[in-house]
């Protein structure tokens, strides 16, 4: 009889501490005022060690000192970026909640996955990875105008390497052609490492990948980069034109920011842009984007919101194309 | 001289050794626990040692890569679960040698084949690295798929005799591998509409489930009917005696040459090189039949190719600047930000670091044997522990070692289900190391087929030289046993017909 009893008063008082336990959360979230007061997760949908996990490490580093709590990374990976993007879509617009939002954001909705920009609330964007296009030391082509005449006169027969089937760099290949009439072989490659290493070996003839994953092998003079797919000259390529300054007017690349579920309170916002206004030009996280070979941006919540917007638009018209 | 001097003296200062320390600990921990790979385990402390100077910071990261590949093995040896992908082919003779009362043979022996491995790799670093990595360049997709054949054929050894079940069990292993986004165009294929599909199958969830689950669920049902499962109490000898290190002699030097090679072909590592070593042993082995069966030339190949991988991963990486393996891909990431550029000119402008790298792994395998060996007894202690609590505990660190991967109960789940399949294929005497074949091997041969044929049609890869010869090698592989048994039936038979005088 008295074990039975002290057993369900066990059960009784963990029932009434849990119970308790989800109350005092749900209390804390009601007013909005006195956010942040727990800590905040910030979702990756990569794996750790990627160059967006290390840009979203850093960042949150840095939050942290303006918001006053502790930013937890929680990696979710899967479905080349969704599982994660859709686990922050339908997560509570409390601002506990945070993501990394990658260029994949306005891409998957036409790859069909369930991914919507317009399920986040923008917060900023950080980083900017132009896309470039490089040949291998020995290759004939000296000038993306080369490049260019030999697809032109033989549509199919250049073989450019790229990341993965329906990467950015991949998109970025197909929109070199349409931007220049011209028609390249593209080959997907199992990461961007391997792709580089293709070109590097002569396997194929030019390779379309972040400047972060090309400059390296560039400047040990393996690769030859062509050009750089941004609006302004590279500090980590000077040598290199913009593909602009070459007479190809695209601009291309991937990119990251933070955003968070749709239809956050106004005051959890504004904090919210705070924080990653300050972080975003915080030296520590300059240096280290810099030092990875990537483009440390601080774009605010408006302008990048309307970025998004046209992307969306513009990689629904170069993906459609695709099918 | 001098830069070896150099590299090698930067190490001895406190820090560094305190480092490797830290790192040696971390890194045996990771290993043993499953699930959790040598990859996260850098890529999550990589986020701490950015703010630490570089040869700290690489003190700890490269001690974790090293001896995690110490720890992966006792999960592998004592309860068929490779702690990593790498000792996947640990588990082959491994668990075999435990169930049958050697599991303390089977532990120092492949502590000390993995030692030897490492050591092999890094002596390759030091002597070669730059010739070495020019030769990994010419692998190309043609070459990496013949490559990848010549590994598909190792399905018949890895069947353990059993070969038309081993093939249903192959067959079953590319079916899965068949998951996921089309290499090329990028169509969801046998995905059924869910997104966590389209990567493919989670690899380190599906060989924790075939595995591990599998034999848990096996030993739940073994011990209701009231079997006596002879628990892994015994440990026997600890120490190889001169016998058994004689036997160790040829396994060793094969898995040093196999996993040499396959370190060096960029992003293979050692789960690969662990099942090669293992396949190319027993083909040159006088006892072929025990391997799969608990024979210690077979686990000592396994884990001396796997650990030899370590050493040409780093050296493609230093090398060319191209990651070896996926660990070496998230190192490169922390290098770069340190300021070290790896590629040709890191041993022209900064030859001491290259040594140095090599010092700290050099010093990390020291310390990794040491405690692999010491630990051992601990270890033991461990499985005092009534077998059912032992087993239930397992389960609980399976299932958290999996969500931990991509934080997501669909790797639970995909685990569970891969843990009743194992457990049918266990019951049916299927052997499961030819499905882990088919799903690493299956979606490679694929992607870099069809990658070959988009660059040059099949030409590209009829006149490449490598592929060509390997492909022929792989033919001989697959025809060689049969005709081999043929004709000694034919002469037993003969023998037979021959009238006695």
């Amino acid at each position: 009889m008295r074990p039975t009893f002290f057993k369900l008063a066990a059960v009784a008082t963990g029932a009434v501490l849990l119970t308790a336990g989800c109350a005092d959360r749900g209390g804390v979230t009601e007013d909005s005022s006195e956010y942040p007061s727990e800590d905040v997760t910030l979702v990756v949908p990569y794996d750790a060690g990627g160059a967006s996990d290390l840009a979203a490490r850093t960042l949150a580093a840095e939050m942290e000192e303006t918001l006053g709590q502790s930013i937890i990374v929680e990696n979710r990976s899967g479905g080349a970026g969704s599982v994660g993007l859709e686990y922050l879509a339908g997560r509570p617009a409390d601002g506990y909640t945070i993501g990394y939002l990658p260029v994949e954001t306005v891409m998957l909705g036409h790859q069909g996955y369930d991914v919507d920009p317009a399920d986040y609330d923008l917060i900023g964007q950080m980083v900017s990875v132009p896309a470039t296009v490089a040949v291998p030391a020995d290759s004939p082509y000296e000038t993306l105008d080369d490049l260019v005449e030999a697809a032109k006169e033989d549509p199919g027969s250049i073989t450019v390497s790229n990341s993965g089937a329906g990467s950015i760099w991949e998109a970025a290949t197909t929109e070199l052609g349409n931007a220049t009439g011209s028609e390249f072989k593209p080959v997907p490659f199992d990461g961007g490492a391997p792709a580089v290493t293709a070109a590097v070996g002569g396997q194929v003839d030019a390779v379309v990948a972040g400047i972060s994953e090309t400059a390296p092998s560039h400047s040990e003079g393996q690769l030859r980069v062509l050009a750089v797919f941004d609006s302004e000259p590279s500090e980590s390529l000077p040598d290199v034109q913009t593909a602009a300054e070459q007479g190809v007017d695209v601009t291309i690349g991937g990119w990251g920011g933070i955003g968070a579920p749709a239809g956050l309170p106004e005051d959890v916002l504004q904090k919210l842009e705070e924080a990653f206004a300050a972080a975003a030009d915080s030296e520590e996280f300059t240096t280290i984007i810099s030092d990875s070979g990537n483009i440390p941006v601080n774009v605010p919540a408006a302008e990048y919101a309307q970025f998004v917007e046209d992307e969306h638009k513009r990689f629904g018209e170069l993906l459609g194309n695709q099918d | 001289m001098s830069p070896i001097v150099e590299g090698f003296g930067a190490l001895l200062d406190p820090t560094i050794l305190l480092c490797i320390g830290a790192g040696a600990l971390l890194g045996m921990l990771v290993g043993a626990f499953p699930g959790v790979t040598a990859t996260m385990a850098v890529a999550l402390a990589s986020s701490f040692t950015l703010a630490l100077d570089p040869l700290p910071g690489l003190a700890v990261l490269l001690t974790i890569y090293v001896s995690s590949n110490f720890g992966d093995r006792v999960p592998a040896i004592l309860v068929n679960t490779p702690g990593t992908p790498a000792s996947i082919a640990t588990t082959f003779d491994g668990y075999a040698m435990a169930r049958k009362g050697q599991a303390g043979l089977a532990l120092t022996a492949s502590a000390f084949a993995s030692a030897w491995g490492t050591v092999v790799g890094l002596v390759l670093l030091m002597v070669a690295a730059i010739p070495l990595s020019r030769l990994a360049l010419n692998f190309g997709p043609a070459e990496m798929f013949a490559l990848v054949v010549f590994g598909l054929t190792m399905m018949i050894g890895v069947s353990g005799g059993k070969i038309v079940k081993g093939l249903m069990a192959g067959a079953l292993g590319l079916l899965l591998g068949a998951v996921g986004r089309d290499p090329i165009t990028g169509t969801p294929r046998f995905t059924f509409g869910i997104p966590e599909l389209s990567d493919g199958v989670p690899f380190i969830a599906a060989i924790i489930g075939l595995f591990g689950i599998a034999e848990v669920l096996n030993q739940i049902l073994t011990h209701r009917r009231g079997h006596k499962v002879e628990p892994i109490k015994e440990f026997g000898r600890w120490f190889p005696n001169k016998r058994d290190w004689r036997t160790m002699l040829k396994p060793l030097a094969v898995g040093s040459g196999v996993g040499g090679v396959v370190g060096i072909v960029p992003a293979t590592g050692g789960d690969i090189a662990g099942i090669l070593g293992w396949d190319q042993a027993r083909r040159v082995s006088k006892r072929p039949d025990r391997f799969g069966k608990g024979s210690l030339e077979g686990i000592t190949a396994a884990d001396t190719s796997s650990n030899a991988t370590l050493g040409g991963s780093v050296t493609t990486t230093l090398a060319l600047g191209l990651p070896g393996d996926s660990v070496m891909a998230v190192m490169i990431g922390s290098m770069v930000v340190w300021g070290i550029q790896p590629g040709p000119s890191l041993f022209t402008n900064q030859p001491d670091l290259v040594y140095s790298i090599a010092g700290i792994m050099l010093i990390a395998t020291v310390v990794a044997l040491l405690a692999s060996i010491m630990r051992m007894r601990g270890v033991a202690k461990l499985l005092e522990l009534p077998q059912h609590f032992l087993w239930a505990v397992i389960l609980v660190f399976c299932m958290v070692g999996t969500y931990a991967v991509s934080n997501n109960v669909f790797d639970v789940g995909v685990m569970l289900v891969l843990g009743l399949v194992g457990l049918f294929l266990k019951r049916f005497g299927i052997p499961p190391g030819p499905v882990v074949l088919g799903l690493i091997l299956g979606s490679l041969a694929e992607g870099n087929l069809r990658r070959a044929l988009e660059i040059g049609g099949p030409a590209n890869i009829l006149t490449s030289p490598i592929a060509v010869g390997l492909l022929l090698v792989s033919l001989l592989a697959l025809v060689g046993p049969p005709v081999r048994t043929a004709l000694r039936n034919r002469r037993a038979k003969k023998a037979l017909e021959t009238p006695a005088p």
